[in-house]
């Protein structure tokens, strides 16, 4: 049985989703309403999935996904997010969180979206794929070394995704198997958050290195 | 107060105004002194204090007009000027004509200069020259000559009153940039607040609405289809617009208030500018598109409106997975009125420089697909301008 933690700093919305996957048959092992709670609950229960809204009241959905990849490396997060809140979503996914999906979207595709993170699927919608192609191009575009890049074929499928097409529907069009349409898809946020944690390394030694250096 | 002032930009200029009152008051006394000292060369001794009585009750008339809110205006400033000229002219009647030809000391003296700095205090630059030139060219008219001593007058009149007229234009312009940043930071601020209240309340009711809604049957389906469109509304009304400026917006934040429940709005997180007007007619371009999706896409069809920044060129792309058109059938189709809005949306883009391609397959929706240049090539502006002006 698939064990799913849901944080969500919103007691109402919080307990109802963590009702309605529980009738769809999954082990909710607990809920957290912040940040801190979030990370720490997560590495004593290690669910399988955490469902985690970005904007958990004071802290934030991005922190704690980063905390909860990082103490947690066999836990997926699966962020159920608002449209509005588009810069926290490529933040978050940057962080580590293998998917995104929109809180309006209905009981079904929650579920289909929380077994899909289970398996080791990446679950897009098309805004997430709109993110990402911004994203590429602006590390394309920016002088930064080693940006990671697409490839034809992956900015090919990456702008069906943004277009609305289900992984099915790209499968036929380029005629490709299912399969590598979906390794395409996450293949492009792999790379994207190997980059991210490259970095975030490369700027936690440079602030080492700054912060030994003998005070004048 | 003035209609065209804001409540900031009168507090501002009210310290020029009292320096007015101040120097007006002090070239009195000055004027009542040098007086005293020359008291013998006046044929009237009468007659000159009786001009210096004048001159006194307009001092205190203008200083209480110019002390009031509603007073601080070129009206005021103008009518000073008439008022002090005329002054300055009874002069002829407490000095002999050869008298004033030569040395004789002018009973107003530097008293005269007061209008001009009003009139730069309510003008600017150019109001502080004109009164340097009246009052100026007044006192050479009663000299009749051109001396040093009337060229030196005068360029201290004209120097003084330039200068007052920046400052005031400068003070005047601060306090407006003041007044209009003051403005958006309590916007932001009253937005943040909003938008805190509105998430942590009306939009988790309204997203549980939308979850738990089909779960009651027909009747709380469509509860739900309303939340979601409020949902979405309230969205697009609490997000940023990053600020336009230099005739660009941004083709995203313009595009974001289309979605609704089955429309979603696909752009990349950085602004995407582009000259205001061709962001306005891609904006009609978009609705056109949509609303054909509405009629012929056929019932529950969803759109996707995507927008890509591709450098030096723009890529937008409205795309349903509705019904769709059969191969070959596409002329037809024209001709059925299913796309009915093919050639006005071809016409827009073309004029705006941009290239537009339609795929569609049945079964397989619907795709516009719009490729622009970040800058407008030479002479599509015109088609533009004559496109905007019907």
């Amino acid at each position: 049985m698939t064990r799913v933690m849901v944080v969500d700093d919103h007691p109402m919305w919080r307990e109802g989703v963590a009702r309605d996957l529980g009738d769809r048959g999954y082990d909710v092992v607990a809920t957290a309403g912040d940040a801190a709670a979030a990370a720490r609950i997560a590495a004593t229960m290690q669910p399988d999935v955490v469902v985690m809204d970005l904007q958990l009241g004071s802290s934030s959905g991005v922190d704690a996904t980063r905390e909860v990849v990082a103490r947690s490396p066999r836990t997926r997060v699966l962020v159920l997010s608002a449209s509005a809140e588009q810069p926290d979503v490529l933040d978050a996914v940057k962080a580590g969180a293998s998917g995104y999906l929109v809180k309006s979207a209905s009981l079904d595709e929650l579920d289909d979206a929380v077994r899909r993170t289970a398996d080791g699927d990446a679950v897009f919608s098309a805004g997430l794929a709109g993110l990402l192609l911004g994203e590429y191009r602006r590390l394309r575009d920016a002088p930064e070394p080693d940006a990671p890049v697409l490839s034809d074929r992956e900015t090919e499928v990456l702008r069906l995704v943004a277009r609305g097409l289900s992984a099915r529907q790209i499968a036929t069009r380029l005629t490709l198997s299912h399969r590598t349409v979906e390794n395409h898809v996450q293949n492009t946020l792999r790379k994207l958050q190997l980059h991210n944690r490259v970095e975030l390394t490369r700027y936690a030694v440079e602030q080492g290195l700054t912060a030994d250096e003998p005070a004048e | 107060m003035t209609g065209t002032r804001s409540p900031a930009e009168t507090d501002a200029m009210l310290p020029l105004w009292r320096a007015i009152v101040v120097f007006r008051g002090g070239a009195m006394l000055v004027a009542i002194g040098a007086f005293w000292l020359d008291r013998e060369v006046y044929p009237s001794f009468a007659a000159a204090v009786g001009l210096l009585a004048a001159m006194a009750v307009w001092t205190v008339i203008s200083s209480i007009v110019y002390l009031r809110p509603g007073g601080q205006n070129a009206r005021a400033a103008v009518i000073d000027l008439a008022a002090t000229l005329a002054l300055l002219s009874a002069t002829v009647l407490v000095q002999p004509w050869p008298a004033l030809q030569t040395t004789a000391p002018i009973l107003a003296s530097v008293w005269v200069a007061g209008p001009v700095l009003a009139l730069a205090a309510a003008l600017g630059r150019d109001g502080g020259l004109a009164g340097a030139l009246a009052v100026g060219g007044a006192l050479i008219a009663l000299r009749q000559r051109i001396g040093d001593q009337e060229l030196f007058n005068l360029t201290l009149l004209v120097i003084s009153g330039v200068t007052f007229g920046y400052v005031a234009t400068r003070i005047r312009a601060t306090a407006q940039q003041l007044h209009v940043a003051l403005a958006a930071e309590m916007a932001a601020v009253e937005r943040e607040r909003l938008a805190r209240t509105i998430h942590d309340g009306v939009l988790q009711v309204l997203a549980a609405v939308q979850r738990r809604g089909p779960a009651l049957g027909p009747d709380g389906a469509e509860l739900a289809a309303l939340a979601a469109d409020q949902e979405i509304a309230l969205r697009v009304l609490m997000s940023r617009q990053p600020p336009a400026g230099e005739g660009r917006s941004d083709l995203t934040s313009a595009l974001r208030p289309a979605a609704t429940a089955r429309i979603e709005v696909v752009a990349p997180v950085d602004p995407v500018w582009l000259p205001s007007p061709v962001v306005d007619e891609l904006v009609a371009v978009v609705r056109e598109a949509l609303t054909n999706v509405e009629r012929h896409a056929g019932p529950g069809a969803r759109a996707w409106v995507v927008v890509e920044d591709l450098g030096t060129s723009i890529s937008l792309s409205v795309r349903d997975n509705g019904a769709g058109i059969e191969a070959g059938r596409l002329d037809r189709a024209v001709a059925d009125g299913r796309l009915g809005v093919a050639a006005s949306i071809r016409g827009r883009v073309h004029d705006l420089g941009g290239r537009v391609a339609l795929t569609t397959a049945a079964g397989d929706g619907t795709e516009w697909e719009i490729t622009m240049p970040k800058e407008p090539p030479a002479g599509h502006g015109a088609a533009l301008a004559l496109r905007r002006s019907r």
